[in-house]
């Protein structure tokens, strides 16, 4: 029940923002925030922690019970924890906007809330099509942000992120909706438990798509990939995102790198990996060497970025990479850093946006020609800087580091040759896989240091007609240039340094990057079943063809005759 | 091919020899005791208060004695540790960090376990006592040394002090190589931030961005040695990993480097990158000289004592790793003795003390690895501790003349300052250090150096290494002293430092301009490292040098006496002394057999023309040290009558190409810039353009068929909302409908 409410609280409230007028937009949102993150905290409590493996806190109601459609949800450890960063970075998205955003705000903060619904619900939905419903209603929430909210060029990036990612759902949609049909149309027999009737339950469509021939499940991997990879991003369709997050206001950048991009490698690891481990097993080395050249590549590229927040957009393509990377390990070690990874960089990537925020707000640039050295002027601002950009370049003791370095390290053990070795699990990546991604650590540190080195270092530099006290020689003439926007030197209320209320919104991600890097324990052990019960699959997966099932050999090549794959497929079944 | 395996039999066989010594039941892993922990807690626990008394905006020297006193206590418990647990081994485990356990394809579990756990052996003590010991030490020395910035920037110093303090105590007494990797880039953020401290300086801030990527660089070479350890051997802990090897030595002493796997062998080969990239060793040496842009006492502390000597840790702490690998000690010896070498012509050339000292620590640091890899880590443990003491107190003495002359560092504009009123601690100072650094006779860095000469001449296949620090040996006497005679005796006379001037425009600059007055000190760093108020009349008046007060006399006074000392601990029981005795009971010990086998007569081993090198190398290298000394005393103290001008200066003519050379540091820098830096940044121009055009464009060209066919679709491009959401909303009825459809077809 928790969960239901943790979808329908935010929902309300953007229906309350809608209705009441716009003073008290803010107030509402950051109740309706605040009360959801409240109940987020309640469900961590009533999840038995005991057994984070399981489905838990599960509720359905019946939607279209013809086509067996339900509105299911439950959680197991590594959806929890995903829905405790959406609460966690909800209020923070709305106290970060308090005074970015002076106009519209009933329609930015209900969308805020629509959106913060729709993600909630993809991570606790049970239901493929209630999953992808979410998943889809995403886009819009965020398409109004951008293009209402964002900087100049945001009608275009709006749409392009819009038509981009949507298209590559479909596809993925395609691909789970014939999971059903495969299942519906299976004979009972053939050992699937809900094998001849409609039904979209995951857990029973996961059985269902383990037990198809080989080459169905590689085209099924394609497909859900084509919505999935998009949203991660994986190289090479990766391009919505610099512009989108550049365009986007503060908070949608937040929400994006934090929350958004992790619903395609939370749909990767919920959908990919159990649904088509033979598949996976076959890709995965065509699977990490992209996301091996996303890390370079983004990395590289954001090594020359002027534009500071692009460049931490393109640093999500190279974050998200290891984050690939480590699925793509398809061992214990490499999926649990993954998943920690998306937690990871949400808090640290979402508070780089939040500090980048604040800078924009302050002197509406985001060039580092035209910022430079603010840790003379902004101390505060420039010490949480430095902070996130440790937590993100992966410096041990924060929490970038266990992930990163359990990504890797899951790349490196998935060996062949070293699989009898007691650390080695056998698999497709190894040595080089781990060594050329491992280059990316360096290049992480070249492109953040060289952020830092030029924002937060060197001397003072500010975009002309700034004026600041004590800075008068050099920096005086040339009121109005370079300003976007026009808004001059109305930065409204704020401070030279940080307010209270923008230190409120980082100390805990802040604290949240310190406790997951020195205490991660209790969230690794929480991760370890959850983790493990997709491991073994694809461990069965990858003993199959030893067993001698021979089911390359006896199904047809088009799979388009389900009669004659359930000869074969129920042999598997009843062998488990 | 043999080189390895005739090293290992020649040393090795007594141990292995003998049944009861290769067979001897394994040291028991002990328990240790909850308030180890309180070792690297102290100074975390300092980094805190120091970041307190910043929000808080304590503008005295409160941060300093806080510092003093957290390090000053965690000496205390470690001086403890050292008398309860030395000898032994033991573990302690603060908190479980890491700990994921699945099951293999053969149905075992395994599990990757890291825990925040402290590993206590003579080999973290030795490390330790010096480590927290000198630390105090430089903290006071900071309290005078920084005084000029009391405010933000005092507690920012502080803070990251402490912060290093802790990161170091994780990197030497983690029980694990994961830990050992959290203190490894703990100190390197460290040093990032403490080179960095004068961060309105370009070329400081380029220069801790270059120590912090070449490090990252050896990094992922440590790394990759941590992930192979642990495929391995399926542990990364060192209860495990130091006794793994063991069945491997065998094999490894009989020359069968072929039935020892690939993969065991591979590991310490990936792990001496990361030590390379830490301790500067050729080729990732050059971030070392450029990280003399923090403050002095930061490069005493972290670039010459303690961080950069965590390359040589690292090694002892797994040299049963390097034992049983074929060419990994060769490769460590020749790396060591080629940094020694080149490190040392680059110091001779260089006219600014501090950054002659910096190579000089390069080419010491090469004297270490070089022990290391001619299997003595007992002498490359003990050039490590005598080392840290008279290296210390070296650039302490720099920093006390820096501090006294405005920044002043150019040895052709100081001379004499040994004579100057107040200024005979730091010359005393300066002369033993100097004495330590040349290896002059019955100091403690020639008992150190010798160690390490005697036992290259001793190992077989290693004598070019000896003769190449041999010659080093000279060098470095003759590049030492270059400094004493120039700047510390002689006509007494001064240039003072750019910081007079730098203050001055100070004035007409940043400060003069009513810039907030209270924090004006604290939140802008001074441009230069010292924006002293002594330059009376804003540069304009005549300038008096600044002669240190009592806190960096006591400290330099102290320094001497330990670097004195240090000496004293090679007599301190028999056979090396005392710190001998601690590396033998450690995990780096087996070269501690090897004395033995020495001492059995009953091997044959190398000679130094002849003779035997353990009796020989006293007089030689007492003699080398002493002849560079003289030569240094001809070339820059007889007849000098300036600071500029000294006899070795008639000489240069006669060089050639070389002081140019070597002066631009053979334009190492330069090289890599040329071939690494510069290309990689083309690369990555082309990238950005290859994203926006080709993979972007590639996408606008798909977005723009739609577009394409006129006006009809018009509305689903038109940018507004409803379109979309129509859209979308369309997409999924028509997918429900085919699902729906296919449903009744199916059913």
């Amino acid at each position: 029940m928790e969960l239901v409410l943790l979808i329908l609280i935010p929902l309300v409230f953007a229906a309350l923002i809608a209705l009441r007028p716009a003073q008290e937009s803010k107030f509402l949102a950051v109740i309706g925030t605040l009360l959801a993150a409240a109940v987020g905290v309640n469900a961590l409590g009533r999840f038995d922690w005991g057994s984070p493996g399981a489905m838990q806190l599960e509720a359905a109601w019946a939607w279209l019970p013809a086509l067996g459609l339900e509105l299911s949800v439950g959680v197991d450890s590594v959806a929890m924890l995903l829905i405790a960063l959406t609460l966690l970075l909800g209020p923070i998205c709305v106290f970060c906007s308090f005074t970015a955003i002076s106009q519209k705000e009933r329609t930015y903060y209900a969308w805020l809330l629509v959106l913060q619904a729709a993600m909630t619900g993809v991570f606790c939905a049970r239901d493929v099509v209630f999953f992808y419903t979410c998943f889809e209603f995403t886009l819009v929430p965020m398409y109004v942000l951008i293009s209402l909210f964002g900087s100049t060029n945001r009608k275009a990036a709006a749409t392009k992120f819009f038509l981009y990612t949507f298209t590559g759902s479909v596809i993925t949609l395609a691909g789970l909706v014939y999971v059903g049909w495969y299942n519906a149309t299976q004979l009972e027999s053939v050992g699937i438990e809900t094998a001849g009737r409609w039904t979209f339950d995951i857990g029973a469509l996961e059985a269902a798509a383990q037990a198809m021939p080989a080459n169905i499940q590689g085209w099924l991997l394609l497909a859900m990939m084509c919505g999935f990879a998009i949203k991660i991003p994986l190289f090479p369709v990766h391009t919505w995102l610099p512009l989108a997050h550049t365009e986007a206001p503060t908070a949608g950048s937040v929400v994006l790198a934090g929350v958004l991009l992790k619903l395609g490698t939370y749909g990767m690891f919920r959908f990919v990996l159990p649904f088509v481990p033979a598949a996976m097993i076959e890709f995965a080395p065509v699977i990490a060497t992209l996301s091996i050249i996303g890390i370079l590549y983004g990395g590289l590229i954001c090594w020359v970025q002027t534009d500071v927040k692009k460049l931490v957009a393109y640093s999500s393509v190279a974050h998200l990479g290891f984050c690939i990377l480590g699925l793509a390990s398809l061992n214990t070690v490499g999926i649990t850093g993954s998943v920690l990874y998306m937690i990871n960089h949400g808090l640290s990537t979402g508070a780089l946006f939040l500090l980048i925020g604040m800078v924009y707000e302050r002197f509406h640039t985001r060039s580092m020609k035209e910022l430079g050295g603010l840790a003379a002027h902004m101390p505060v601002w420039a010490t949480f800087m430095v902070f996130f950009t440790m937590a993100s370049v992966g410096l041990p003791g924060l929490n970038g580091f266990i992930s990163e370095f359990m990504c890797l390290m899951g790349a490196f053990q998935a060996g062949d040759a070293w699989g009898s070795l007691p650390g080695g699990t056998g698999g497709s990546l190894g040595f080089w896989y781990a060594l050329i991604a491992g280059l990316g650590m360096i290049v992480a540190a070249m492109y953040l240091l060289y952020m830092v080195g030029k924002v937060v270092w060197g001397p003072l530099v500010l975009p002309a007609g700034h004026h600041h006290p004590g800075h008068g020689a050099g920096h005086g003439g040339g009121h109005g240039h370079g300003h976007h926007d026009g808004h001059g030197h109305s930065h409204g209320p704020l401070p030279r340094d940080l307010c209270e209320r923008e230190i409120f919104v980082l100390l805990p991600l802040a604290v949240l990057c310190l406790v997951l890097g020195l205490f991660p324990q209790p969230v690794i052990r929480a991760l370890e079943p959850a983790v493990n019960r997709v491991v073994e699959t694809i461990h069965l997966a990858g003993e199959r063809p030893e067993k001698g099932h021979g089911v390359q050999a006896s199904a047809p090549a088009t799979g388009s005759a389900p009669e004659v794959m359930m000869v074969s497929s129920g042999h598997e079944g009843g062998g488990k | 091919m043999t080189i390895a395996s005739d090293i290992l039999q020649a040393v090795l066989p007594a141990m292995l020899g003998a049944p009861d010594a290769a067979h001897a039941p394994i040291q028991p892993v002990g328990a240790g005791a909850w308030w180890i922990g309180l070792i690297p807690a102290l100074p975390l626990l300092s980094c805190i208060l120091c970041g307190v008394c910043a929000a808080i905006k304590v503008k005295s020297k409160l941060p300093a004695w806080l510092t003093v006193l957290c390090l000053g206590i965690s000496f205390m418990l470690t001086v403890w540790m050292f008398q309860q647990f030395a000898g032994g081994r033991s573990v302690t485990v603060a908190w479980e960090w890491i700990n994921l356990g699945w099951t293999d394809s053969q149905g075992q579990r395994q599990a990757l376990v890291a825990n925040f756990g402290f590993y206590v052996d003579s080999l973290t003590c030795l490390w330790m006592l010096f480590v927290t010991g000198l630390a105090t030490l430089i903290a006071l020395y900071a309290s005078e040394y920084m005084s000029h910035d009391v405010g933000a920037g005092y507690c920012r110093f502080f803070a990251a002090f402490g912060l290093f303090v802790f990161s170091m105590a994780c990197l030497v007494m983690g029980d694990n190589l994961i830990l050992l990797y959290l203190g490894w880039e703990g100190v390197g953020l460290c040093s990032y931030l403490l080179i960095g401290y004068f961060y309105k300086k370009p070329s400081a801030v380029a220069a801790a961005k270059k120590a912090f990527i070449m490090n990252r660089i050896g990094d992922l070479g440590l790394a990759l040695g941590v992930f192979l350890a642990f495929v391995q051997f399926g542990s990364v802990e060192y209860k495990v990993l130091l006794d793994a090897a063991r069945p491997y030595i065998e094999a490894a002493q009989a020359g069968h480097f072929d039935e020892i796997p690939f993969t065991v062998q591979l590991i310490p080969i990936l792990l001496m990158v990361g030590a390379f990239g830490k301790s500067a060793q050729l080729p990732l040496y050059v971030w070392l000289p450029d990280a003399m842009e923090g403050p002095t006492p930061v490069s005493a502390l972290i670039h010459a004592a303690t961080m950069v000597t965590a390359g040589v840790y690292l090694i002892a702490r797994t040299y049963p790793l390097f034992l049983v690998s074929e060419y990994a000690l060769p490769i460590v010896a020749w790396v060591g003795a080629l940094t020694a070498l080149v490190a040392a012509t680059i110091g001779m050339a260089q006219f600014d003390i501090k950054r002659i000292m910096a190579y000089s620590t390069v080419s010491q640091l090469g004297y270490m690895f070089a022990g290391l890899g001619v299997l003595t880590s007992t002498g490359a443990a003990f050039h490590v501790f005598t080392h840290a003491f008279f290296k210390a107190s070296l650039f302490l003495a720099c920093g006390a003349v820096m501090h006294g002359f405005a920044g002043q560092l150019d040895l052709r504009k100081l001379s004499g300052v040994g004579f100057m009123k107040g200024w005979q601690v730091v010359a005393l100072a300066m002369l033993v250090g100097c004495l330590n650094l040349a290896g002059f006779p019955f100091t403690a860095g020639y008992f150190s150096k010798d160690m390490i000469l005697a036992e290259a001449f001793v190992t077989p296949h290693m004598a070019p290494i000896g003769w190449i620090l041999l010659l080093t040996a000279g060098l470095t006497a003759y590049y030492t002293f270059r400094v004493f005679f120039r700047v510390f005796v002689g006509p007494k006379s001064f240039e003072p430092g750019d910081e007079v001037h730098a203050h001055a425009d100070h004035a007409h600059g940043d400060h003069g301009h009513g810039d907030h007055g209270h924090d004006a000190h604290g939140d802008h760093a001074h441009a230069a490292d010292h924006g002293h108020g002594h330059a009376a009349g804003h540069g304009s008046g005549e300038f008096h040098p600044h002669a240190p007060g009592w806190a960096i006399n006591f400290v330099l006074a102290a320094l001497t006496v330990l670097s004195i000392g240090a000496a004293g601990l090679y007599f301190l029981g028999d056979h090396g002394g005392w710190v001998a005795k601690m590396v033998h009971e450690s995990s780096a010990n087996l070269p501690a057999v090897a004395h033995d086998a020495h001492g059995s007569e009953g091997h044959a081993h190398g000679t130094f023309l002849g003779m035997d090198p353990h009796k020989v190398m006293y007089y030689v290298s007492g003699i080398v040290g002493a002849v560079g000394i003289i030569i240094a005393f001809g070339l820059h103290y007889l007849g000098r009558k300036t600071a500029a001008t000294a006899n070795a200066d008639k000489l240069v003519p006669l060089l050639g190409p070389i002081p140019k050379l070597a002066q631009g540091k053979w334009f190492v820098d330069e090289i890599y810039d040329f071939l690494i830096v510069k290309p990689l940044h083309l690369v990555s121009i082309v990238f950005a353009y290859v994203d926006k055009l080709l993979v972007d464009g590639l996408v606008n060209t798909f977005g723009w068929i739609p577009r394409a066919f006129g006006s009809g679709l018009r509305p689903l491009q038109g940018g507004n909302l409803h379109g979309y959401a129509v859209q979308m909303a369309g997409g999924v009825a028509l997918l429900l409908l085919i699902v729906f459809l296919a449903s009744i077809a199916g059913l």
